[in-house]
């Protein structure tokens, strides 16, 4: 729609008839100071179109004239779909509507009252506000188009616009033709899922829900089926187990039953066997008893007289050695003190070793002796030389006189202050230079030198003085120079100063000469070297010590020798050979040793000799008491032997006699016990194992018994319940109803798959036609404000939901652009959208008091684009600073400030 | 002598890929059962060998064992049974219902030991458990008599498989054990084999009732004469099975191919004891879709059991008009998509395709 004029009156600051139009199809600038109402001609262009006139309340009582009770009124002219249309609607008083159309040439009611209010409403939106007020959402397109004062913002679009945008959209983008076909796929897909897209539950369920519960149900049924088909075999596999257990329980027992029979009788056997052992066993015994001590008499009484023979033997015989035996001891006593005597003067030896000994040590001691009093001799004889040198050139020394580099280095300077001086003098004279062109003389009155001086001709004279100097050229002139007074005496008394001082510190020496006093002080440091190196060798020689302790020292040498000399006199014509000697004291020394050592030997083996011989004489006494004891108990014991009075054939028959029994008695014992050895075991263990065993099968096969029966009454019960039938009816019907699942899923998958591919490629299309709104307000964004910000993006609902800057490629939310720039992203996409909606027909925007953060430069660009729009589009432009606006060119601008002050008359 | 020589009758059999079908195929069974007795009586046989396999498991629901026993006792003269590995004789087995003691003409025969029978002596080789390596045949003496030997016997004959037989039986058998007719029990199909000489003296009767899709040869029961000892048995087939299975797979390629399929399954006799297993692969026409639809009826309406698997067909590529007809949009969009890409499932996505197909051709309403 195009609004053609808008006349309000009572309408809150509005009292009298206001009509502002008519409005160009293009730009249209209303414009007023701040409070003169812009905003409130927008609030009554929006009532008349979207309110109810009927709507009451405190909102709409404020828009009363303030303090009177006037009914408000508001009439807008606008034009839509070609049509002229004229609006005219009355509030809180008397409500009306009335909506006309211009027909040939004049406007014809067209509806009345609420009618006019809906028709009005339809051309805005299609989610009109009923009878109250129009809220927002109830805006319809006029939320893109109609911009409140100074918010250009677009939030989420609510309401039916998003649709209506969407629809238009879409509509642009696809053909038409396929919206039946759509409702109906929905159709079926609303058969099957709810509107969330969940399958349905409850009455509305399709059948596949049913079919997944009885599948659920049949699949338990067949899991019970299958348990006890499995409980059913492992039942009987138990009961036969079980069994085979009690079969070889059975069999156990009737093989222990049949070998305790048999282990019984051969038990009986076995018992009568060993009490015939034990008595046959009893008869040996006392069989071998008898023999034994028979046999033991006679081996006794045979022993014990051999033992008597043999020891009366051995005692004759030792009897015989005893004199022998003594003689040898004499003998070897004898022997013994001979080679101790030849020991003991072989030890006598020993003073003449150790006189050898102490010669060759003398010796030894007296040639160091001599030594060392020679060295020190020689030693004191060069410390007293060295000292004597030293003593000479100390005294050479002391009598050159020659000033020392201290002295030398005054010399110098009072030398140079002296020669300074000088120059200082000469260079503070007055001169008085005279060149002569003849030969002449010149008398010097007053001057350095006074007196006459000749002048030769051409040859300059000097004549110098302070502090003037005055001469007379004999019947020439009387000459006088004069200068600065004072300084040439203080230099000549600066340098008679330094000559004195000179003086003094030269007059040592004899010379002030510089040459000859460093003649002088380098002669004394050569005397001073020479003096140094005296001491130095006095003191190497020295060592550290005293001459003094070196003469000492000697003495007590020379008192040791000379005591030697005292001891060995001929020392003193020939100094002893000190090794001749040590090896003459080493000689006398292992001769001694060896004959002391032989001695020692043949001592100790006589005395060894000795002792072996004391001892075996020992010995023999000692075995001559026990032989001797022996044979008289051997004698003892036989008299005790044969006190019985028989003989030994008789003893030796009764042997015999005894022998024989013993050995039948053997035999028998031997045949049974080689009978009883064949029995490997105990027989009547082996009996009482196998009661043992017997017991134990029957238990066990009584046992296993009782298991079987009630295993088997477990089986049988089982059996009755036909668990394979149960568990074939079972998954019969799992397979028959996974058969229907399957089935009616592909049906079901099948509509759910088609209806989301259609709402994809719907939403791929809305989503295609969305990037040509994002496009145009990209284009617009970048002829305000430059490429800087990069393309705009819009949300689901079209609102401006981020940047997207060339720079980075990353969307940037919109709180991360300033005032203006979001000011003009808003503008952009409002205007982007407008000409989206406004393809079929032109369409309003309204702009109140916005592009307030827009600085001037941009704004002048926001001029271009909105001139540029205005082909398309009809803007109205509320504002309290026309001036901004001046530049655009084909604008209408209305003065409302002008206006109100020159109402129409009603 | 004469007898009938049946096995693996697997009584209580379950069949869990044929759903709610599974009872009735049960159900057919038994009747199969009393078919084998019908014919016992109208070949005047002496006695009757099942070699086997009787019940499909020794957990079968109990009314079945005397249902059993019911229809062999109807038979009057002497039947002679074994345990097989799905029903051996274990604590709990069929075999120990008190229903057998009560059938005085039924003899289970649960050792190793000969058995006088009409005109000779039969050996029995009963199964103790599920599995095993042992020849069952083996005990049987090999020393011949005047009289004619038969054995019955259930297990594996050599080179059936290639991997660890179950109860493996020996090609020579029959030789070994000097018997003139060894009836076999555990493999479905019928079979026999011959000795050097050519002659047959050992046979598997193969189950009374087809037990699935694909089992060849089953469905009979065997009339075996020996007229004397040593002489050639002559084995007669009888059948004795009614369901048929009847496995459909056809790959379509051209217009018409599918109408082929409908009508042959519409030849088809006796559908009411058919179960028919359909797969479908290749191509599906625009325009046949709805005698897809119209295969599906029939097949359930009139089959026991049907199994219809299109899933490997594909819209032709020629029939794509429809879709580039649509009026260009959402709609089109989407279709080109669930044509091109199939996502997940491809079964889901042409399914929709299809679901889309139908809703367009709706019209407006």
């Amino acid at each position: 729609m195009n609004i053609r004029s808008i006349r309000v009156a009572d309408w809150r600051c509005f009292l009298d008839n206001v009509e502002i139009g008519p409005f160009e199809e293009g730009l249209n600038i209303i414009h007023a100071p701040n409070g003169t109402g812009k905003s409130t001609l927008f609030e009554a262009l929006r009532r008349a179109l979207l309110d109810g006139h009927k709507v009451t309340g405190k909102d709409v009582e404020a828009i009363r004239p303030w303090g009177r009770n006037l009914a408000p009124k508001v009439t807008v002219e606008f034009t839509h779909t070609g049509q002229e249309y004229r609006l005219t609607k009355q509030f809180l008083d008397d409500p009306s509507a009335l909506l006309e159309r211009k027909e040939n040439g004049r406007f014809r009611r067209l509806a009345e009252g609420t009618s006019a209010d809906e028709q009005a409403r339809e051309i805005l939106t299609k989610n009109p506000p009923g009878k109250g007020l129009s809220k927002t959402p109830n805006w319809g397109i006029a939320q893109v188009l109609w911009a409140p004062q100074g918010d250009l913002a677009i939030g989420p679009l609510t309401g039916d616009v998003v649709s209506d945008i969407r629809s238009m959209l879409s509509a642009q983008a696809s053909s038409g033709g396929t919206g039946p076909v759509e409702k109906r796929i929905a159709e079926r897909y609303l058969q099957f899922f709810s509107t969330k897209g969940k399958l349905k539950t409850g009455k509305e369920a399709p059948p596949l829900a049913r079919l997944r519960e009885e599948l659920e149900e049949a699949i338990a049924t067949r899991q019970k089926a299958y348990d006890l088909l499995i409980a059913f075999e492992e039942a009987s596999r138990r009961v036969e187990e079980l069994r085979a257990r009690r079969t070889q329980a059975r069999y156990n027992a009737d093989e222990t039953t049949k070998a305790l029979r048999n282990a019984r009788a051969v038990s009986d056997t076995y018992r009568k066997l060993v009490a015939e052992r034990d008595q046959r066993s009893e008869r040996v015994t006392g069989a071998e008893a008898q023999y034994g001590e028979l046999k033991q008499r006679i081996d006794l009484v045979k022993s014990t007289e051999k033992d008597l023979a043999g020891a009366q033997e051995r005692l004759a015989a030792l009897e015989s050695e005893v004199p022998l035996k003594d003689r040898e001891v004499q003998e070897r006593e004898k022997e013994a003190a001979k080679r101790k005597a030849e020991l003991e003067d072989a030890r006598k030896g020993r003073e003449a070793v150790e006189a050898a000994a102490q010669m060759a040590d003398a010796a030894r001691r007296f040639n160091d002796c001599r030594r060392e009093l020679r060295r020190i001799d020689k030693l004191i004889a060069k410390i007293e030389e060295a000292d004597k040198t030293l003593t000479q050139r100390r005294q050479k020394r002391n009598a050159h006189v020659a000033p020392d580099t201290r002295v030398l280095k005054a010399v110098r300077k009072t030398i140079k202050d002296r020669d300074d001086a000088q120059l200082r003098t000469e260079a503070s004279l007055i001169t008085l230079e005279i060149v002569s062109h003849k030969d002449d003389s010149v008398e010097v009155v007053s001057g350095e030198t006074t007196g006459s001086a000749q002048l030769k001709a051409g040859i300059p004279t000097q004549l110098r003085g302070s502090p003037e100097v005055v001469a007379e050229i004999p019947s020439v002139a009387r000459l006088r120079a004069s200068g600065p007074v004072g300084s040439a005496e203080e230099h000549r008394e600066a340098r008679v100063k330094a000559e004195k001082k000179l003086k003094e510190l030269t007059e040592p020496f004899g010379t002030s000469n510089l040459d000859t006093l460093e003649l002088l002080a380098e002669k004394g440091k050569e005397l001073d070297a020479s003096v140094g190196e005296a001491e130095t060798k006095l003191q190497t020689l020295l060592a550290g010590r005293m001459l003094d302790e070196y003469v000492q020292e000697r003495n007590v040498l020379e008192i040791t020798y000379k005591s030697f000399l005292s001891t060995y006199l001929d020392w003193a014509e020939k100094t002893p050979d000190t090794d001749a000697l040590l090896a003459e004291a080493e000689n006398t020394k292992q001769a001694f040793i060896k004959h002391v050592e032989n001695a020692e030997a043949a001592w100790d083996k006589a005395q060894s000799a000795l002792r072996a011989v004391a001892g075996q004489k020992e010995t023999l006494s000692r075995r001559l008491g026990d032989a001797k004891n022996q044979v008289a108990g051997l004698k003892e014991k036989l008299v005790e032997l044969t006190s019985d009075g028989k003989s030994l054939q008789g003893r030796e028959a009764e042997l015999q006699r005894s022998t024989m029994a013993w050995e039948a008695a053997r035999a028998r014992l031997a045949e049974i016990q080689g009978q009883l050895g064949g029995y490997v075991d105990d027989p009547t263990v082996v009996v009482e194992r196998l009661e043992a065993q017997l017991e134990a099968a029957n238990q066990e096969s009584s046992q296993t018994r009782e298991q079987e029966v009630r295993e088997e009454a477990k089986l049988e019960g089982l059996c009755a319940q036909g668990p394979y039938s149960a568990l074939a009816t079972a998954e019969e019907r799992v397979a028959q109803l996974q058969h229907e699942v399957r089935r009616e899923e592909l049906r079901v998958e099948a509509i759910r798959l088609l209806y989301d591919t259609v709402s994809a490629c719907r939403s791929e299309a809305i989503a295609a036609v969305s990037r040509p709104v994002e496009a145009v307000a990209t284009r617009t964004l970048q002829r305000i404000a430059g490429r800087r910000l990069g393309r705009v993006e819009v949300g689901d609902s079209f609102e401006p939901s981020a940047v997207v800057p060339e720079s980075i490629e990353q969307a940037v939310t919109l709180d991360n652009l300033s005032g203006g720039e979001q000011e003009q992203l808003y503008l952009a996409t409002r205007l982007a959208l407008a000409e989206v909606l406004g393809k079929e027909e032109r369409q309003l925007v309204v702009l109140d008091d916005v592009l307030t953060a827009t600085d001037t430069g941009r704004l002048a660009r926001v001029m271009n684009v909105l001139e540029e729009a205005a082909q398309r589009l009809q803007i109205l432009i509320l504002t309290c600073h026309p001036e901004r606006y001046r530049g655009l060119k084909r604008a209408a601008f209305f003065d409302l400030e002008a206006l109100t002050a020159s109402p129409i008359s009603s | 002598m004469r007898f009938l020589h049946t096995a693996d009758w697997q009584i209580g059999m379950k069949a869990a890929a044929l759903g709610d079908a599974g009872a009735r195929v049960r159900e057919e069974r038994l009747a199969a059962g009393r078919r084998v007795v019908e014919a016992a009586k109208s070949h005047h046989v002496d006695f009757v060998l099942v070699a086997g396999d009787l019940f499909e498991d020794n957990a079968v629901d109990r009314v079945l064992v005397q249902k059993v026993v019911d229809i062999l006792s109807s038979f009057g003269g002497p039947v002679f049974v074994i345990p097989g590995n799905h029903d051996p004789l274990v604590p709990g087995s069929v075999w120990e219902h008190p229903s057998w003691k009560s059938a005085s003409n039924v003899h289970v025969l649960l050792e190793e030991a000969p058995v006088e029978v009409h005109g000779g002596v039969l050996y029995p080789c009963p199964v103790r458990e599920k599995h095993s390596g042992l020849n069952p045949t083996a005990w049987i003496p090999s020393e011949r008599d005047e009289r004619i030997r038969i054995g019955m016997a259930h297990g594996t004959m050599e080179n059936i498989r290639r991997d660890e037989p179950d109860y493996p039986i020996p090609r020579d058998a029959e030789k070994r054990a000097g018997l003139d007719f060894l009836a076999l029990g555990h493999w479905h199909s019928y079979g026999t084999y011959s000795g050097p000489d050519g002659i047959i003296h050992m046979a598997y009767s193969g189950t009374h009732e087809t037990t699935k899709f694909g089992e060849r040869d089953s469905g009979n029961v065997l009339i075996v004469e020996i007229l004397s000892p040593g002489a050639p048995p002559t084995i007669t087939p009888a059948r004795t099975g009614r369901l048929d299975w009847i496995t459909v797979e056809r790959d379509l390629r051209e217009h018409g191919d599918l109408v082929r399929v409908r009508e042959y399954i519409e030849s088809l006799a006796n559908p009411s004891n058919a179960l028919v297993d359909v797969s479908l692969s290749g191509l599906l026409l625009a325009d046949e879709r709805g005698e897809l639809d119209h295969i599906e009826h029939i097949l359930s309406s009139r089959f026991l059991w049907v199994k219809l698997d299109a899933s490997r067909l594909q819209p032709s590529p020629e029939d794509e008009a429809w879709i580039t007809n649509l009026p260009p949009g959402i709609i089109r969009d989407a279709a080109m998509r669930l044509r091109d890409t199939s996502g997940a499932s491809p079964e889901i996505a042409a399914r929709a395709l299809m679901e889309l197909y139908a809703i367009v051709g709706e019209g407006p309403h």
